[in-house]
């Protein structure tokens, strides 16, 4: 039962499963002076850290703010006391008040447990950085869990989830484990999927030399959201690109971001523009993926080992460009049903995307509502960052951290004839919510937003 | 005590609170902003920063729209310490008369120094009010109580006792000093002369108040309240401008493609007469 | 590590029940894990659903889309679960020895 002292926690990876993705286990009884140690290097690098640990006041309103705490009412989910589980230890080693007045300023020694309470607490938190947004000084807890969870995958102690995602990046260049035939396959498929649904040829290419943009979609469309990847299919055919996907790099997600910001992170990113140099391509468009999205747009310029010849946009912003210059034919009565966006984290709050999905969704549907609260406001499905764990106890935890969601949809009054759309353009959304809206009886339907605006697409 | 408080303590004062100030903020500028975290929406032009992050640190922007009754009670705090800090500073570097000195208003001195004397008194009172509020506030809302360390309060109760001890030297005249005496003390201390004759040093509750915000200018870099600094630091940070690459999908042209049917079978187009 | 003894052979799982290595599954493993799911016996729709994954993840060591799965075998996604009451991944994919999917699915 992965639980410790009475915390939940993910299932781990086995430290063989740890060495696959290149991480060496550090022994239980070093991981205290090993974790002082990393954390000590990490301090002196990462300046949004160091200020987030030096900063908080503690005017606990990051609490009613953050749909974790909302979800459990466990204290330690309160994002300025999740990251005084790093705090503490940061004071007491690292700080003149923390080694002089220790408990008094909240100090305290590192041990095992803490280091447990970490692995807990850290993949509780969806990184949707709602808390930043609501911060009075803007302090950032996802930033101070990316550290947590990095000095927890160098301890070895990182999701059994994220080290076989990270596993099968490392093997076929996706996340789900795809191989080039299983691609190619499912691709034909959706061709004839298309043809037969809405009489119109669309091919797929792969790996096709000096395509003018590649496509990089989520792997979990390949198994789960055959109207992403058909949307984005019909929409490049309509618009006539000359496109492919490329095989080597079909995953939008760069979970490296969520656990591995050195190795993994920055191995995704160089696979990336790998594809893209040698396919020849001149621009790179990103599929439905919010952190995958972030990590490309926000990490790539950062990350990248080279001059970063690229443009890249994700395919909302070329499509709402497109709209909104009146080039795309849309007929919205082809999606019907009431429907309601829910705003990916990382679109909204990192990357940005704010607009323009809401230009694609009001010119693709008839009856769109906007959910309060809503945009940058907007509250996190609950799996943000990857915390899709499906053992019976972290699925319960699932299901109270999408409450707050849930009570969202529900407001908006799509679901009470059994007939909306939810559109939640990102795949850890979807694979959150096909599960959390039959749990929460929402009668809604979870769809992207590329899956809709092919079916708007007007082709005669 | 004289000695120590009015004559060493000062200078040990300010140079440990200048130093550990300047130590602290080394600290945050040895690491770097290694990626972009800037927080969406994001500011398009530098002006738009500074609408930001002045809106954030003299409006508390998010406060007001998160936690109205936080943002009553920080910003009427933070609104009377600035102008008490501020006091402070005209009121004994004037004499109180600083409002004569704006020319076009025809303030006499001594309706200045009224002005002085009810404005430290309602701001004292004011700062005193809001910080018990923001002590309260920490003791019985369950979700900041749980947030709080012990710190957290003893600051609270450290500044009303700060605070409670000035509005006492205000409201009672016995008690209280007078501005030339303050003046002449500072003045004296600059010139590194000697102050322990002084009969301002005589009077207990100064002496109180006086050591009272000296050990907290000492401890200052070590505390909470480096979030003066931390405030513009993390701003720096997660609100910057950030421009989009331009969208545009090389070598398209929508028209065309529609015109030549692009993804409509063939016969399928005939078929339908479209 | 969770063991299931198939006809006097241990077969190695994961945490979360999948066969560790899938060249071992037969139609008696099968039949183990179905119990172990609470279905009471495998009908000739089950047969055809496992059969189907066997044969893909043979070809393409991969599960296929549900959407394919759903058309190839004929069974609406509320079949496969009623048939499979874990769904289509945990339940038919368990059931056909395949490895527990990763990602985000």
């Amino acid at each position: 039962m992965p639980e410790y002292k009475g915390m939940v926690q993910p299932l781990r990876a086995t430290p063989d499963e740890m060495r696959k993705i290149f991480a060496e286990p550090v022994p239980d009884e070093q991981k205290p002076e090993k974790a002082l140690e990393y954390l000590d290097e990490i301090r002196k690098k990462f300046r949004s850290f160091v200020v987030a640990m030096e900063s908080c006041v503690k005017c606990g309103q990051c609490a009613e703010n953050c749909h974790t705490y909302l979800g459990t009412r466990d204290p330690n989910n309160i994002p300025a006391n999740r990251a005084e589980l790093i705090r503490k230890i940061y004071r007491r080693y690292f700080t003149l008040e923390g080694r002089w007045f220790g408990k008094l300023v909240g100090a305290e020694d590192i041990s095992l447990d803490v280091i447990e309470s970490w692995y807990s607490y850290f993949y509780q938190c969806s990184q949707c950085r709602r808390c930043a947004h609501v911060c009075p000084f803007g302090i950032d807890t996802c930033e101070v869990t990316f550290i947590g969870r990095q000095l927890l995958h160098w301890l070895g102690i990182t999701p059994k989830l994220h080290a076989a995602v990270g596993g099968a990046m490392e093997k076929v260049g996706n996340h789900t484990g795809l191989p080039k035939p299983g691609i190619i396959d499912t691709l034909e498929f959706m061709s004839e999927e298309i043809m037969d649904e809405f009489g119109v040829e669309v091919e797929f290419p792969v790996d096709k030399p000096d395509s003018d943009i590649i496509y990089i979609p989520s792997s979990a469309d390949f198994l789960l959201n055959p109207y992403t990847l058909m949307g984005a299919g019909m929409f490049f055919t309509y618009i006539g690109a000359n496109w492919c996907i490329p095989s080597t790099v079909t995953e939008a997600g760069n979970f490296g971001l969520l656990f591995d910001q050195y190795y993994t992170q920055r191995g995704n990113v160089n696979r990336l523009l790998n594809a893209a140099h040698e396919l020849n391509a001149k621009k790179i468009v990103w599929g439905e993926c919010g952190h995958g999205w972030r990590a490309a747009k926000m990490y790539v310029p950062s990350m990248a080992d080279r001059p970063v010849r690229w443009p890249l946009t994700h395919v909302h912003d070329e499509a709402a460009e497109l709209i909104r210059k009146g080039e795309l034919k849309l007929n919205p009565e082809n999606n019907p049903y009431p429907t309601t966006l829910h705003d990916p984290c990382n679109y909204v709050r990192a990357c940005g995307l704010n607009d323009n999905m809401r230009t694609i969704i009001k010119a693709v549907t008839v009856d769109f509502r906007e959910m309060t609260p809503k945009g940058e406001d907007n509250f996190c499905c609950g799996g943000g960052s990857g915390i899709l764990f499906d053992d019976p106890e972290m699925y319960q935890r699932r299901i109270q951290l999408s409450q707050k969601k849930a009570d969202q949809v529900r407001a908006t009054g799509i679901g009470k004839d059994g007939h909306g759309i939810l559109c939640a353009p990102c795949s850890i959304c979807k694979a959150q919510l096909y599960p959390m809206v039959e749990e929460h009886d929402l009668g809604v339907e979870v769809k992207g937003l590329v899956d809709l605006l092919g079916k708007a697409l007007v082709w005669k | 005590m004289k000695l120590l408080i009015g004559q060493i303590l000062p200078y040990i004062t300010v140079t440990l609170f200048t130093l550990g100030v300047l130590y602290r903020l080394g600290r945050w500028v040895g690491p770097r902003i290694v990626h972009n975290i800037t927080l969406s929406p994001w500011p398009k032009t530098n002006t738009e920063v500074a609408i930001r992050v002045g809106s954030e640190a003299f409006l508390f922007r998010n406060l007001f729209r998160f936690d109205k009754a936080l943002w009553v009670g920080a910003i009427m705090m933070h609104l009377a310490l600035l102008n008490i800090i501020g006091g402070h500073v005209v009121g004994f570097g004037f004499l109180g008369e600083q409002f004569a000195l704006i020319p076009g208003l025809g303030i006499t001195p001594e309706l200045s120094t009224e002005m002085s004397d009810m404005l430290g008194t309602v701001f004292g009172i004011l700062l005193f009010v809001t910080l018990l509020y923001l002590l309260f506030r920490r003791l019985t809302i369950p979700h900041v109580k749980l947030v709080s360390k012990p710190s957290d309060n003893m600051w609270l109760i450290y500044l009303i006792v700060l605070v409670g001890v000035g509005n006492i030297m205000r409201l009672f005249h016995d008690f209280g000093v007078g501005y030339e005496q303050v003046r002449d003390y500072i003045v004296a201390l600059a010139l590194f002369q000697p102050v322990t004759h002084m009969e301002l040093l005589s009077n207990g509750f100064f002496l109180t108040h006086y050591l009272l915000v000296q050990i907290l200018l000492i401890v200052f870099p070590y505390s909470k309240l480096m979030h003066l600094f931390g405030m513009f630091a993390e701003r720096w940070i997660v609100n910057r401008v950030y421009k989009d690459p331009a969208p545009g999908i090389p070598n398209i042209d929508v028209a065309a493609a529609r015109k030549a049917g692009i993804g409509i079978p063939s016969d399928d187009a005939a078929e339908e007469g479209v | 590590m969770p063991c299931l003894n198939v006809n006097g052979v241990e077969i190695e799982l994961d945490e979360d029940g999948f066969m560790i290595d899938p060249d071992l599954w037969n139609e008696d493993v099968a039949r183990a894990f179905a119990a172990s799911e609470g279905i009471n016996e495998l009908n000739e729709d089950h047969w055809k659903v496992i059969n189907y994954l066997r044969e893909y993840f043979k070809q393409y060591h991969i599960a296929p889309m549900v959407r394919k799965l759903c058309k190839e075998t004929g069974c609406s996604l509320k079949y496969i679960y009623d048939l499979f009451p874990s769904g289509p991944a945990k339940g038919a994919c368990k059931l056909a020895g395949l490895p527990k999917p990763t990602g985000c699915v």
